[in-house]
């Protein structure tokens, strides 16, 4: 009887100590996740406050400042340190002559040459968050390309995150004075934009009695897509006197065959994508373009429908450097070239002398490599 | 030679065997698929069965033969009459207590992922434990047992994908036995066994459920192994039973021909039990061949 | 004749948690901010003990802000994904199975879409809207899964598939009509993303993850039965109807608190428990925790891995569990073939 108690007591006992071990593993696991959330959100907030301390030996002099998305962000009164999230931002860091503070770029920024042998620290969509802490900045620089989620992750960290968010050609100019007020480079940006409004200026003058070229650009050909009203490029386009035939709120629509016949557009303009093109010397780049619409205007000639189309029939192909999608100074090149090309007979009385300027101006230009260009098909005749 | 079971209370001499199952006017009745389809009706359906007694329903195809197994295994309730097991209704018991009272012989589905012989029969002792359990001593010993009274112990670390159908069908009914039942219930259990696997199955269940003392009932085509080794069979016809009783008073020619709509004819065998015959077939009377599938 | 028994359980998850604690620490140590492994040790030592101030401020945004919550991100996943996996092939009777068969995945997509359309701004809102999206799917698959008022292995697959390829048709849509810009951040999460952290607590994640794999867990032993034929189940008393619920419930919130944080990671829930299986057998009361703890060692690797192969880009976390998954897919097939 006796010994029939103690069994069921041990079985019992058992029962809890399997019952007891349970809870403690549960306990545990439980514990230590919620500590490994509790130190990562620790650890942010005391980052904000040591890592600057630790670079400038003094308590970061600080000030709110507002960026283009409308976000509030706390920028260091001296920026030492930038990393930049976007190709074009580090573009525009060097353009106002900062690229000693420059710490790291994202992946493929190629523009200027020098860029190539900045640290990276990935690409621009899902960029390594170790290596930018790693960078130690001050202040990173983001843009429409990167995602909310690496913004808030990094603003988690504590690290100040400045976005900027042109969609038109004036919007870049202004993100080049934003850029500059919040790095402490504001009189080579103002200098800058400047410049590049006196060119814009000028352009426009000069196009003012022209009308603008309807044009289709060619984002992509399988399937056709274009641009929308509201993207950069379409901006770009109205500078450089053309006007895309494509009217649409879409970004990048797809268009059908039927569309472009009726639209029928004067030019068609594609984007060499640089990434595909020799990277190498600037010469062999120019050899490149005249072969790129040679190559575009044989495709489009072998293509029943296309063929028909008066512009296939005359040649008008141009093709730019895909840096018209970049909001970046070397944006304002590329418009110019297009508009001497859609516009010949304007820009044909100054022609070789303008076409001098340009290069004279372009090989000035700090850091910047030399002619990206677009030839009209005359030119390239021998190459067809 | 040990026994598995302790009944529930009856006592009885050795001589007589206590009633355990009891089906009387037992009636059901369903609708098919379609709303528009006839009701089918199964009875009144009325028998009883010994421990120790094996039970037959014979029957051609949608007689109702699977209606009445899945009515005594208490699927569901009977509308009116009523079935009994040991004095309770199986539709009434929880399913647990009718797993460990009821075991139900399958033919084996295809199993997805590998399972060893002895996981498999183990499984059958599933209605004594606790929700999450883990098998204990007293299964290993049942479950050990089951294997060895089916003569399936050495295939106890075989896969079970790995067997061929006479072992499996060793193996499917070491399992119902692990669950220590009373009641034993199959539904065509030589369908896909040779005559060999059938005979074999055949002495191995009335050799079980003599030492034993199930009680089972079987669904089958075979006619004659029916006569041979059951003690009582149900002949449903349309849903009606049309007879019940032993072997040799059910199987009159003139009733099973009218029943399974061909000419039989039906002679007595060397011990008494009748034997029904493919009238005018040249071969010697294997039935169980052509009535196999 | 061996049989399983809670301790043989024990030491195969103790075996397990070993092999993953080896992976944390190799995973604590590499990435692109270089860190010697003296440095890690010194960081978490002094973490522990509290020393916060003694950690340089680097180390320890690195070590405790991104890479520990990372892999404890990582952990979470995979062990939800691999335990909704081997849930999900025992419930459809489909080997073939994984988390997102039944389209709660899509559903979470879908919802992280219009979180990227139209509150792109908010930190929480895309997990939250991809978890809504879960639900709405795990209901609505539920109520066209059932066949005479229970769930139907066939009709549940059935509606999951059509439900799947409903909801990604709308994301094909949606991804076409909406401006490009905005759902760039959608690419990655399709193929499953790691660096985000949880807009919830981790620990109350991981309450929730051990809660349902918990209630899963009470009914691995009903599993067993049932991969043997329902029918066959419910004549050895197996409650099978209520069984299906809680492991199509359990399961789906699973990879719905998955999808949720992570994106829809692939071939994990799919093949850790086959792996398991193979080593283990198919017993689901040691499959089910000895994959929980597979997935997490798989997840964590393939991260790892992800983020350091070529430092500083770093590829989704899904290309790299492809990557290893598909060859490892086949190489089970040819098993099984043999």
């Amino acid at each position: 009887m006796i010994s029939r108690g103690v069994f069921l007591l041990r079985k019992e006992m058992q029962r809890t100590k399997h019952h007891v071990a349970c809870a403690s593993i549960v306990a545990l696991i439980y514990g230590a996740f919620s500590s490994a959330n509790a130190w990562a959100q620790d650890s942010s907030a005391a980052a904000q406050k040591i890592g600057t301390e630790r670079l400038t030996g003094m308590p970061a002099a600080k000030r709110t400042v507002i960026d283009e998305s409308g976000r509030k962000v706390e920028v260091p009164a001296r920026v030492r340190r930038i990393v930049t999230l976007a190709p074009n931002l580090a573009e525009i860091v060097y353009a106002l002559g900062a690229q000693d503070r420059l710490v790291g770029v994202s992946n493929f920024t190629d523009y200027p040459a020098e860029a190539k042998s900045k640290p990276s620290i990935g690409m621009p969509v899902n960029p390594s968050l170790e290596a930018i802490v790693g960078a130690r900045p001050d202040l990173v620089l983001a843009t429409a390309v990167n995602t909310w989620e690496t913004v808030n992750s990094l603003a988690r960290l504590g690290i100040a995150v400045y976005t900027t968010d042109p969609h038109t050609v004036a919007g870049m100019l202004r993100s080049i004075t934003d850029i500059g007020d919040v790095i402490g480079a504001s009189e080579q940006a103002q200098a800058l934009v400047q410049k590049l409004q006196a060119r814009l200026d000028s352009l426009k003058a000069k196009l003012a009695n022209a009308s603008p070229v309807p044009a289709l650009f060619v984002v992509w050909d399988h399937p056709l897509q274009s641009v929308g009203e509201n993207t950069f490029i379409a901006d770009a386009l109205r500078w450089a006197g053309a006007r895309s035939v494509i009217r649409t709120k879409q970004n990048w629509p797809l268009v059908s065959m039927e569309e472009i016949v009726k639209l029928n557009p004067e030019y068609i303009i594609y984007a060499e994508n640089h990434m595909g093109a020799d990277s190498g010397s600037d010469s062999a780049k120019l050899a490149n373009v005249p072969a790129a619409i040679a190559r575009h205007l044989n495709q489009l000639r072998a293509d029943e429908t296309w063929r028909q189309l008066p512009a296939v029939r005359a040649g008008h192909i141009a093709v730019v450097s895909d840096e018209i999608d970049v909001p970046a100074p070397g944006l304002v090149d590329v418009i110019e070239q297009l508009a001497q090309e859609l516009h010949p007979e304007i820009f044909q009385k100054q022609n070789q002398s303008s076409f001098d300027n340009f290069l004279q101006h372009r090989r000035n230009a700090p850091g910047f490599p030399n002619a990206r260009q677009s030839f009209s098909p005359e030119a390239a005749s021998c190459a067809r | 030679m040990t026994t598995m079971n302790s009944s529930a209370g009856t006592l009885a001499g050795w001589m007589e065997h206590p009633v355990r199952l009891v089906v009387e006017q037992a009636q059901y009745a369903y609708s098919a698929a379609a709303p528009t389809a006839p009701k089918f009706t199964l009875g009144p359906v009325s028998f009883t069965a010994r421990q120790r007694e094996i039970v037959g329903i014979l029957g051609p195809n949608a007689s109702g033969k699977s209606t009445l197994l899945q009515m005594v295994a208490g699927e569901f309730n009977a509308l009116s009459g009523r079935v009994e097991l040991d004095g309770k209704s199986p539709g009434a018991l929880s399913l647990r207590e009718r797993a460990q009272r009821i075991a139900i012989v399958h033919q084996e589905s295809n199993l997805l992922f590998p399972l060893s012989v002895w996981e498999y029969v183990l499984q059958g002792r599933y209605p004594y434990g606790r929700r999450l359990r883990f098998e204990n001593e007293a299964d290993h010993l049942m479950a050990q047992n089951a294997l060895e009274q089916t003569g399936a112990e050495a295939l106890a670390e075989r896969r079970m994908d790995q067997l061929s159908g006479g072992e499996r069908q060793r193996v499917v009914l070491a399992r119902a036995l692990a669950q220590e039942p009373q009641l034993l219930l199959l539904d065509e259990p030589t369908r896909h066994l040779d005559i060999g696997g059938k005979v074999e199955l055949m002495r191995r269940l009335r050799r079980l459920t003599e030492q034993n003392r199930y009680t089972a009932v079987v669904v089958t085509h075979e006619l004659n192994l029916a006569a041979q080794f059951f003690d009582f069979v149900v002949l449903l016809h349309g849903g009606k039973c049309v007879a019940a009783g032993k072997p040799e008073e059910v199987y009159r020619a003139e009733l099973l021909e009218q029943v399974f709509g061909t000419p039989l004819e039906v002679e007595k065998s060397a011990n008494g039990r009748p034997r029904v015959i493919l009238q005018g077939a040249a071969a010697d009377g294997d039935l169980s061949e052509a009535e196999g599938e | 004749m061996r049989s399983l028994t809670p301790r043989r359980i024990f030491w195969i998850c103790a075996g397990l948690a070993g092999i993953l604690f080896v992976i944390v620490v190799f995973s604590l140590k590499v990435g692109a901010y270089p860190m010697a492994v003296g440095d890690v040790v010194m960081t978490l030592a002094r973490g522990a003990i509290g020393h916060w101030n003694a950690i340089p401020s680097s180390d320890r945004l690195v070590v405790f802000g991104l890479r520990l919550p990372r892999i404890a991100l990582g952990i979470l996943v995979g062990a939800a994904l691999s335990v909704s996996g081997a849930s999900f092939q025992a419930l459809l009777r489909n080997p073939l199975a994984d988390p997102y068969v039944l389209g709660v995945s899509s559903g979470a997509a879908l919802g992280a879409i219009f979180s990227l359309a139209w509150f792109p701004r908010e930190p929480w809102t895309m997990q939250a809207l991809a978890f809504v999206g879960a639900l709405v799917t795990i209901a609505a698959v539920y109520f066209l899964g059932r066949r005479g008022g229970q769930l139907d292995s066939t009709t549940l697959l059935l509606a999951g598939i059509v439900a799947a390829s409903f909801l990604s048709a709308i994301i094909m849509f949606l991804m076409t009509t909406l401006s490009g810009r905005d759902l760039r951040g959608m690419a990655f999460w399709l193929m499953g993303d790691l660096a985000t952290a949880p807009a919830v607590r981790l620990g109350f994640l991981f309450l929730v993850l051990l809660l349902t794999i918990g209630a899963i867990y009470t009914t691995a032993s009903d599993l067993n039965l049932i991969l043997t034929g329902e029918q066959e189940a419910h004549h050895l008393g197996v409650n099978v109807p209520r069984v299906k619920l809680v492991v199509y419930v359990g399961a789906s919130l699973l990879t719905g608190l998955a999808v949720s944080v992570s994106g829809a990671i692939g071939y994990v829930g799919l093949l850790i428990p086959h792996v398991i299986r193979m080593i283990f057998g198919s017993d689901y009361r040691l499959l089910i925790p000895a994959s929980a703890i597979g997935g997490a060692i798989a997840v964590t690797l393939a991260d790892t891995l992800a983020r350091t192969i070529v430092a500083p880009t770093e590829l989704p976390v899904g290309a790299m569990t492809a990557a290893i998954g598909a060859p490892v897919f086949i190489y089970l097939l040819k098993r099984r073939l043999a």
